[in-house]
């Protein structure tokens, strides 16, 4: 299986100036050499399959988005190597730019004023997309969603849910080996990111299409990656299928409750330190419990306990 | 599925195809919005309208100025703001840089496979320029006329060449002063005292004295908006070396300021903010 994208033990520094408090502190400032260096990235290794759905996952701040933008070719890594489609991103930004999609939440990368079509036309243009690929694309994109009411409506009447939408397809439209997707549900509405979701997953199997994929919305990731990869404070923390995830918790439950108030209670019970049945009855011996349910802990749950447990 | 194994090429056809497509869709889009349009035209004539007004109020109480008649002036006037369309039609977009840099949109023009800067400043056209340009045509044959300059093709071309190149210098004055946005915070200021420096070229840089005239020419080269390159067209023969070495100054200013601005498009990348 050929790599779309291989990291080799990638760091990314940033200087960052020591700021002085006051007007005397910045005026000092100015002068200063007095940098610290900050690393974002700490030897993050990767490889990514063609056609791979990947969730690039962690809390704010842990160096997602830096990745991103060393493989998009936007930054430089301090050190190690990384390949995308076989090209040093970095060095050879155009080569690489044709060969990738990105979109970035809510920051529309279509013409604002003009209606969608004349978008896809000028990136048809500006991508070199042959005239036969470009309808065939097209004809594809009828096919998995409902086009026709966007598609002669400028970017700027659209609403966040039609401009992610015109977004995901135009990066999409010539048809690159890898999409970069950052948080692209982010304040839809519950059948808008359905919509969303299913677009991506037929864009992927249609075109086996490598999808990188940041968010915070677990529902993304259950609905499409395989494999997840978690960084946290510039290093790789996780990275292995969604299913291992959960038996990387897999001490943990969810117990429900429903109490005499008819109120559910949620708890979630580690397993190897604390016995079930004993919670529940205790639980029994203040108040009546009307139903019982036992869950599999949620990814939501998994990642969080992730999150906190590096954190610490 | 045809992954492209081979990089090609986007030459100079390219792009001019690319803009045009833009430009048109541009314009479509604009005519559309009607009283936006209606009122930014008015806008423009007023505009218009009151810098001539403020030169006729001017020129009723000095006739001349350091040996400039009225109709010199007028002829340096209207060259000047023919020679500043091409900043305000194609190049405007210069006054929204700093707003995408701070706000972190500024990241989406390094995403395609296209020139940064060509792809930054192609997103906004702006027809007021045309208003602009309509205006310094019509005072430039009206000086021309009362001047009594024979029309022959040599002066045709040189007013062309020279006009190009006085463009040239304030774009590329405008390029470093937008561009500051990427190492400074305040960088409104820089862009604003250019834009209003460019009230100084509709007069003959001569009237300046000492300091003045060498920060006009060497420092912000105001100069060259509009007296120097006028001075070749006006009088081919008294015109001094400055004038004549205008053109390549122009090139190489604006390549520089090119150079800058992208300098800056590097640095954005590399704190990444």
């Amino acid at each position: 299986m050929e790599n779309a994208i291989v990291m080799k033990n990638v760091c990314k520094d940033f200087k960052v100036l020591n700021r002085h408090e006051g007007l005397k502190g910045s005026i000092r400032d100015l002068f200063s050499r007095d940098y610290k260096t900050v690393s974002a990235v700490k030897d993050v290794s990767l490889e990514i399959a063609k056609g791979e759905i990947i969730g690039y996952l962690g809390p704010n701040g842990a160096g997602k988005s830096t990745t991103i933008k060393m493989m998009t070719g936007v930054l430089e890594p301090t050190s190690g190597e990384i390949l995308v489609n076989g090209v040093v991103p970095y060095k050879e930004r155009t080569k690489n730019s044709e060969n990738i999609g990105v979109v970035f939440g809510q920051r529309s990368q279509l013409w604002w004023s003009l209606p969608l079509i004349e978008s896809f036309k000028l990136l048809r243009d500006i991508y070199m997309v042959d005239k036969k690929d470009y309808e065939d694309m097209i004809e594809l994109y009828r096919s998995l969603v409902d086009i026709e009411p966007i598609l002669h409506k400028p970017v700027r009447q659209m609403s966040l849910g039609q401009r992610t939408l015109s977004d995901i397809l135009a990066a999409f439209l010539h048809n690159p080996a890898i999409v970069f997707l950052d948080e692209p549900t982010i304040g839809l509405d519950v059948s808008m990111k359905d919509k969303i979701r299913s677009l991506i997953r037929g864009l992927n199997s249609e075109k086996n299409t490598t999808v990188i994929l940041t968010t915070h919305d677990m529902g993304d990731v259950d609905a499409l990656c395989k494999r997840i990869v978690i960084i946290d404070k510039g290093s790789k923390i996780y990275d292995n299928d969604i299913e291992h995830l959960k038996s990387y918790f897999g001490n943990y439950r969810t117990l429900k409750m429903r109490l005499s108030d008819d109120n559910w209670v949620e708890e979630v019970i580690d397993e190897s330190k604390q016995d079930i049945m004993k919670i529940i009855m205790e639980r029994q011996k203040e108040q009546k419990i009307k139903d019982l349910k036992l869950e599999e802990i949620s990814t939501e749950e998994v990642i969080k306990k992730i999150y906190e447990g590096a954190s610490k | 599925m045809s992954t492209n194994t081979v990089s090609r090429k986007r030459g100079l056809s390219f792009y001019a195809r690319i803009y045009k497509k833009i430009l048109i869709q541009d314009l479509k889009s604009k005519m559309s919005y009607r009283a936006d349009f209606i009122i930014s035209t008015i806008g423009m004539i007023m505009t218009n309208l009151s810098g001539f007004v403020t030169f006729l109020i001017l020129f009723r109480n000095f006739p001349s100025i350091n040996g400039w008649d009225y109709h010199h002036m007028l002829f340096l006037y209207g060259f000047s703001l023919v020679a500043l369309t091409p900043v305000q039609c194609f190049f405007d977009n210069n006054w929204n840089l700093r707003f995408q840099v701070q706000s972190g949109d500024f990241i989406k023009y390094c995403f395609r496979p296209i020139n940064v800067f060509f792809y930054f400043m192609s997103e906004v056209f702006d027809v007021k320029g045309l208003g602009q340009l309509a205006f310094g045509v019509g005072t430039l044959v009206y000086a021309w006329y009362h001047i009594g300059m024979e029309v022959t093709v040599l002066r045709i071309c040189l007013l062309i060449l020279f006009l190009i190149t006085a463009s040239l210098f304030m774009i590329a004055i405008m390029n470093f002063a937008a561009a500051t946005c990427f190492w400074i915070v305040g960088s409104g200021y820089v862009m604003v005292i250019m834009f209003r420096f460019k009230d100084f070229a509709k007069y003959p840089a001569s009237i300046f004295s000492g300091i003045f005239k060498v920060i006009f020419t060497f420092i912000i080269p105001i100069a060259f908006v509009a007296y120097y390159p006028s001075l070749a067209v006006l009088d081919p023969c008294e015109a001094p070396v400055l004038s004549w070495c205008a053109p390549l100054l122009g090139i190489l200013f604006f390549w520089l300021s090119y150079k800058f601005w992208m300098l800056g498009v590097r640095k954005y990348d590399f704190t990444g903010s």
